[in-house]
């Protein structure tokens, strides 16, 4: 039975920040952006926390610079992929790769090590009670109300379909595209601060270790819709508590280990097959 | 009038060569942030080129890393060929190291270059057959490419550490690894008293090979219309998914190769993760290339010297590694933000006329 609860509890804080990033994905796609930088986002939401609550000695600080900092890389996807029209991939994967050097690098420049922070000022462990998961919740309903019901929602999403037909109309294609990938920063950087600050109380080397590309995952099998990314991000969640769970059980670890990322990729081949993101990703307003 | 021509004849060349400007100002930065951390970048530039450059030792060591480099450069410009980003490199290099491994592990003694040559056969199949299996995806379901290969890097990363902890271990040992290969499995030496084997051979080879097949047949013909436009390719009869799956069949038989010749020429033995990231070096090796298989072979030697020389100036002067990781990230960035490169000219521009 207390195998049965540390398999939900698991499960549940690991979709946390599966579900952060993946919400902040939906509105770089919607706008879009395709969202592979989301890793970078939440490397630097999990250094930046620790760094800030490393330099402050409290916790919240440390979220508000995790979700700075994935901020500032969101803009700077941003940036690259709106105002100087680079490939949306590599874009995302150069920044990805510049975020765990970079990190890294800090790491050995401000504390002498590579493999991990000192331990800092953490929030709550317990997902139930985490300030962070109501954050979350609420971030999920309230984004939808914003895509679905607002005026605001309803131009992100023509600039994402349209881009040419948005600036026709005279909407502001480059502003609301920057509004909706540095927000997709932001809502990344709380996942990776989650990451640091409530799984953990350091930052370690390369932490985000693939989440953003699974985030990336849930959201293309979300068909982008808000409401399902929590029940997609459950299951992967569910796989990644059930491989923890079954840790020294006999089962070698490694194959274990795979679990999550097998899932995923049956998932991609067999449940996505029909999903298209919006007709407007990687285009241009101006070309 | 002369002047314009001379200006319009700048234009061209900075247009023309505008990767190698963005490689200079990645440097540029990198001296920055050495700076930064506390050292004095032309000193460190100075021993970076020292350590890559000057004596056999250097030179040589500079040739070792470019190698996988080199490797990876070629496999991503192969996928990229067809307009597939191929981020599974390094779940490729994994799986051809394991072939390699399993030919040479075998029990049956065979001379050097049957054994080498079939066990580079080996791993190239695998490497070839995982990434092929992401193509069929991509062409079958529509698959993501780019999410369907990251997942299958950690599936192999964790599949060839099971490998090493449990059915291919050295027997009463504890570390993760096989046991050491005969030496008739090892790749042959290239300069005695060095580590440089065949394999850079090997790696340039496969450059040419992939550019005459690039140039002179009919695949290399099809592989080029279907990157430029599917609609146009389907319009002209060319099955594009066969192009597909055959170009990423390609490209993941080269990061096969990088992975057995790894095995064979510098550990002698499979460990678990014993790749640094070979597969995203390529795609920085392949941005500064401009994704010619031949650019390839010189920016694989630019960043195996860049890698050479940092190693040396760890040694002596303590600056981190993942410095050069920096660089290379800005360099993926800036080879591919022309745009950027110009506004950054520009503004230096406007700076030195202003002090003029």
């Amino acid at each position: 039975m207390s195998d049965l609860m540390s398999v939900i509890t698991s499960t549940f804080s690991m979709s946390v920040p599966l579900i952060l990033a993946a919400l902040g994905g939906v509105l770089s796609v919607k706008s879009g952006v395709m969202a592979l930088g989301l890793e970078s986002m939440m490397t630097m939401g999990a250094f930046c926390g620790v760094l800030g609550s490393f330099y402050s000695g409290n916790a919240v600080i440390g979220i508000l610079a995790g979700m700075a900092g994935g901020g500032l890389f969101g803009l700077g996807h941003a940036v690259l992929s709106v105002r100087y029209k680079v490939n949306q991939v590599i874009s995302g994967i150069g920044l990805n790769l510049l975020a765990v050097a970079a990190t890294t690098l800090l790491m050995q420049i401000i504390w002498d090590n590579k493999g991990s922070s000192p331990q800092v000022a953490s929030i709550d462990g317990n997902v139930f009670t985490s300030p962070i998961t109501y954050i979350m919740l609420a971030v999920m309903f309230f984004e939808y109300f914003l895509l679905f019901k607002t005026r605001f929602g309803l131009r992100l999403r023509m600039v994402g379909e349209n881009p040419k037909a948005a600036s026709t109309v005279g909407l502001a294609v480059h502003k609301i595209k920057y509004i909706g990938v540095t927000a997709s920063g932001v809502l990344a950087g709380l996942g990776g601060a989650y990451l640091s600050l409530d799984h953990l109380n350091m930052y370690v080397r390369d932490m985000s270790a693939g989440r953003g590309y699974i985030a990336v995952a849930i959201m293309i099998l979300a068909k982008y819709n808000p409401f399902q990314v929590l029940l997609c991000a459950l299951i992967f969640g569910f796989s990644d508590a059930l491989q923890i769970s079954f840790q020294g059980r006999g089962v070698p670890p490694q194959i274990m280990a795979m679990l999550p990322y097998a899932v995923t990729l049956l998932v991609l081949a067999f449940g996505a097959r029909h999903i298209t993101p919006p007709a407007g990703v990687g285009c241009h307003d101006d070309d | 009038m002369s002047e314009k021509k001379a200006k319009l004849t700048a234009k061209i060349i900075i247009e023309k060569y505008m990767s190698v400007v963005a490689l200079i100002l990645a440097l540029i930065l990198g001296g920055i942030i050495i700076f930064v951390c506390g050292y004095n970048p032309f000193e460190a530039y100075a021993s970076i080129f020292e350590g890559a450059f000057i004596g056999k030792t250097a030179i040589c060591q500079t040739l070792i890393q470019a190698t996988p480099l080199i490797f990876a450069g070629l496999a991503y410009v192969v996928a990229k060929r067809v307009n597939l980003i191929n981020l599974g490199i390094e779940g490729q290099l994994y799986m051809g190291a394991l072939g390699a491994s399993l030919v040479a592990l075998m029990p049956v003694s065979l001379p050097t270059p049957v054994l080498i040559v079939s066990a580079l056969i080996s791993a190239m199949l695998f490497g070839g057959l995982y990434a092929g299996l992401v193509g069929a995806m991509k062409v079958k379901f529509g698959s993501n490419e780019v999410i369907a290969t990251m997942m299958l890097n950690t599936i192999a990363q964790n599949f060839i550490s099971y490998m090493v902890n449990y059915p291919l271990k050295e027997e009463g040992k504890t570390l993760a690894q096989t046991r050491l290969f005969d030496e008739t499995a090892w790749l042959p030496k290239l300069v005695n008293g060095t580590q440089l084997t065949i394999g850079i051979l090997a790696a340039a080879a496969v450059c040419i090979g992939v550019k005459l097949i690039f140039d002179r047949t009919r695949l290399g013909y099809e592989s080029r219309c279907v990157g430029l436009s599917i609609p146009a390719s389907e319009t002209a009869g060319i099955k594009i998914g066969k192009v597909m799956i055959i170009a990423m069949l390609i490209s993941g038989a080269i990061s096969g190769l990088l992975g057995g010749t790894h095995v064979l020429g510098s550990d002698h033995r499979l460990i678990a993760d014993f790749s640094s990231g070979y597969g995203f070096d390529g795609i920085a090796v392949a941005a500064l290339a401009g994704d010619s298989p031949i650019a390839v072979i010189l920016s694989g030697i630019i960043f195996g010297a860049l890698r050479a020389g940092c190693m040396v100036l760890n040694r002596t002067t303590g600056i981190p590694t993942e410095f050069i990781d920096v660089i290379q990230a800005c360099i993926i960035l800036l080879v591919a933000a022309p745009l950027l490169v110009k506004d950054i000219l520009r503004i230096g521009k406007r700076r030195g006329g202003r002090k003029a």
